[in-house]
């Protein structure tokens, strides 16, 4: 039997073999070649010809209610979904809209909002981002400053929205904003509106990544009118909204596929460069195979723990705290496996591919560090799981 | 995480729990140790009355037809409360006889109903990789006779027989070869356990106790080891988890600079890695073994089990023992007995490092 560690576990019904073998035909004639395998990050613009693909063919927001325009579809198909367009190195659509912030729409939106922000989200016309984190609200994003005070049917915003992917592409901003100065605890006082980019007094600014790209950037509001119905739920009432948004994410940016992925570079590699001839580059790659294989098993556990409604709250945090530094150690594999050559800004050409392991290596200290830092993570697993005291 | 189980299973599970809660405990793995015991033998009647070493035999075989996956579940609990029985490798036995069919239906009759211990004996070095050689079978007379060593065999005072893989030229052969027929050379291991080198020289083995030979003795040699991986993973996830316990009480008791302990950050964020390896080696036990129920296993991932359990309970108990301070050096606490029984499976067969080569070899 050969080893294959991106289909390890995996028990797929007669059903789901089906869809995943109709997915894996569909994405492999229908994925622009010049997306895949890409060692340098996709923009927004480069993304969309792709994520309308999907629109088109129904598949891109498998984890939506039918009723808002998505699949309705099974943890296993959204799994099967994301694991067949990995396969062939192609992008994931990115998930800011249709991961984080459609979900929170779908659930505390009115009609009104969801029927004029649903569309552009699922075809992808709208490009949207994240607007929490501030200079000096990181991990206590509750301290965050950025004001919004309600004068008539507007609000006025200001304040500086910081690290935001996408920003300079964005159309529109999900943020939290402070709405009530007094609140205690200072969470209560937070509110999530909906921010158009284009309105007068908004100033992005583009921020280089330790990559060298553009991803983020910074946005700083200076008096700008926000109308009162681009107000999500109740006023005060933004921080439970987003905290839940934090929660439902674990299954795509946990996914053991991130490792995997790496680990098959670096054997690629390292059959060009002779490192596999070498016992302590085998006994290595065993070692975070085994890892992996470990990661995948609790994986697929949870997954069919979530079918059953039985995820515990230890989750999240150990999905995290598993899958970032997993990812990490196999992208740190793969510059040692490339040797001089890891130190390159130049990709290698690796079976007619490009290879560039230091942009492997840069994009993954990303995982440890948004979305809620492991160290954060950790705490929370003190706290809830172990019951440690304060 | 939980298993998913059956109604059947969980019924398995709480009973281990309770009868693993009412034959074990470091308060008698203590007592067993200082008088120097080798096994538990009420804990392992209790076991042989339960069934359980037989649970994964099928029931056309005399077993009560469960899986590994129920054997590793009760193992998780035997594990916890440090048992001294070989439950770990004689359930893995029971399920290769049952495999083998009419050939083994008297040895494993006897297992079955407790009239003997039959321990696998298979050399442990490098586990399969390097160093370990099988002992030489010869037939004369229509017997056989076994020439050879075997190393660090566990519990080889208390079994009646052992299971060994012996080589006659290019083959080899699965028997079942009497205690008082080798030579016992016994020493102790840290958590009391024994390890025993077994010396056969022109051992007896009669014809009917040759159970398999050629291809089929080779692939059920190889399912026998892959068991011990995971049954014994199985006992370590359980070793683990109770220290892991005892370390968070502890800490959330013992008070120093005015706190808790446990309110330390730099301690939280330890126990908080303990326990991600835990959560994720628990999981990989049951998937691995419902993988081979299902026969579905890749033989790398009995190997993963291993390593990865290994690993982990070694360096588990050795952040339990370092947050227990002082007291966790004393012969007195018992999380010491913890750290020692990580230490003695973890090195039984093989240990992180033979089978991360071996999962190597595997999966090149
Ligand atoms: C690539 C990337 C993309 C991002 N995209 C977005 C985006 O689109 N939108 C958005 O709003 N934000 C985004 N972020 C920001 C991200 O959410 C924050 O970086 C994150 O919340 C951590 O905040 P911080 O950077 O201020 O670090 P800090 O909070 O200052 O933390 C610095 C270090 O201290 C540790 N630390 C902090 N508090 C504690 C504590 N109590 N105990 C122990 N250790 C602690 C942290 O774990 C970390 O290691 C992005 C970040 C990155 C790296």
């Amino acid at each position: 039997m050969n080893w294959d560690n991106t289909t390890l576990f995996s028990d797929d019904n007669p059903a789901d073999a089906a869809f995943r073998r109709e997915v894996r035909q569909w994405v492999d004639k229908n994925c622009p070649e010049n997306l895949r395998d890409r060692p340098s990050r996709v923009t927004p613009p480069e993304m969309k010809p792709w994520h309308k693909k999907l629109f088109e063919r129904g598949w891109i927001a498998p984890h939506w209610p039918r009723e808002a325009g998505g699949m309705g579809a099974t943890l296993e198909q959204q799994l099967i979904l994301f694991e067949e367009i990995a396969r062939i190195g192609a992008p994931t659509p990115f998930p800011h809209g249709l991961n984080f912030f459609g979900p929170i729409l779908i659930h505390a939106g009115t009609p009104e909002q969801k029927a004029r922000h649903c569309p552009g989200i699922l075809s992808g016309d709208v490009t949207w981002c994240q607007g929490y984190s501030e200079a000096g609200a990181g991990s206590d994003l509750a301290s965050l400053k950025t004001r919004a005070v309600l004068e008539g049917d507007h609000f006025i915003v200001d304040g500086h929205k910081m690290w935001t992917t996408n920003g300079t592409h964005a159309d529109w901003m999900f943020a939290l904003v402070r709405t009530d100065a007094e609140a205690k605890p200072r969470h209560a006082g937070i509110s999530l509106i909906l921010i158009d980019l284009k309105s007068p007094g908004v100033t992005v600014k583009p921020i280089k990544t330790i990559r060298g790209d553009a991803e983020f950037a910074e946005e700083f509001f200076d008096n700008v009118r926000v109308p009162k119905e681009n107000l999500i739920g109740p006023l005060n009432g933004g921080w439970k909204l987003a905290t839940m948004l934090l929660g439902g994410e674990r299954f795509a940016t946990g996914h053991p596929r991130n490792a995997a992925i790496l680990l098959n570079r670096a054997r690629q590699v390292a059959r060009v460069t002779g490192a596999d001839a070498d016992p302590a580059f085998r006994q290595q790659l065993a070692a975070l195979e085994i890892d992996l294989l470990a990661f995948t098993a609790y994986y697929r556990h949870g997954a069919a723990l979530h079918g059953l409604g039985k995820v515990p709250e230890s989750m999240t945090p150990v999905m995290k705290l598993a899958a970032g530094p997993l990812a990490q150690l196999a992208s740190e594999f793969l510059v040692q496996v490339a040797g001089p050559a890891g130190a390159s800004l130049a990709d290698m050409e690796v079976d007619g591919e490009a290879v560039n392991p230091a942009e492997d290596l840069f994009e993954m200290r990303r995982v440890t560090v948004g979305g809620g830092a492991n160290e954060i993570q950790r705490n929370i697993l003190a706290k809830r799981a172990l019951d440690l005291p304060s | 995480m939980e298993p998913i189980l059956n109604e059947q299973q969980s019924l398995m599970r709480e009973t281990a729990v309770r009868l693993c809660k009412d034959y074990g405990g470091p308060k008698r793995a203590r007592a067993l140790r200082n008088a120097g015991t080798e096994m538990d033998v009420p804990a392992w009647m209790e076991l042989v009355r339960s069934g359980w070493l037989c649970a994964a035999v099928s029931e056309d075989a005399g077993g009560m037809g469960m899986g590994i996956l129920d054997v590793s579940l009760a193992l998780e609990e035997a594990g916890k409360q440090l048992l001294m029985v070989p439950f770990a490798e004689v359930a893995a036995v029971a399920h290769v006889l049952g495999k083998i069919g009419a050939r083994a239906e008297n040895q494993l009759r006897a297992v079955q109903q407790g009239l003997q211990i039959l321990m696998p004996a298979l050399p442990q070095e490098g586990w399969g990789n390097v160093g370990s050689a099988l002992p030489i079978a010869r037939f004369e007379g229509g017997q056989w006779f076994l020439d050879g060593r075997i190393r660090h065999v566990p519990f080889a005072q208390s079994a009646q027989s052992y299971l060994v893989a012996a080589r006659i030229g290019d083959e080899i052969m699965l028997c079942a070869v009497l205690r008082h027929l080798v030579k016992l050379d016994t020493v102790a291991n840290v958590d009391g356990s024994t390890s025993s080198e077994l010396v056969m020289d022109g051992s007896l083995v009669e014809e009917s106790q040759v159970m398999v030979r050629g291809a089929q003795a080779q692939e059920l040699l190889e399912t026998l080891r892959d068991l011990l991986a995971i049954t014994t993973g199985a006992a370590l996830v359980g070793v683990s988890a109770a220290a892991l316990e005892m370390t968070l009480e502890y800490i959330k008791y013992r008070q120093q600079f005015g706190k808790a302990l446990g309110s330390f950050q730099a301690l939280q964020h330890r126990v908080a890695d303990c326990f991600v390896n835990l959560e994720l080696n628990r999981s990989l036990v049951y998937r691995v073994a419902a993988s081979y129920d299902a026969g579905q296993m890749h033989a790398a991932m009995a190997a993963a089990v291993k390593a990865r359990t290994s690993r982990v309970a070694l360096s588990l108990t050795r952040d339990a023992l370092q947050l227990h301070g002082a007291i966790g050096y004393t012969d007195e606490h018992d999380i010491g007995l913890y750290y020692k029984r990580a230490i003695a499976l973890a090195a039984l067969y093989g240990n992180d490092i033979n089978q991360t080569a071996r999962f190597s070899a595997l999966t090149l």
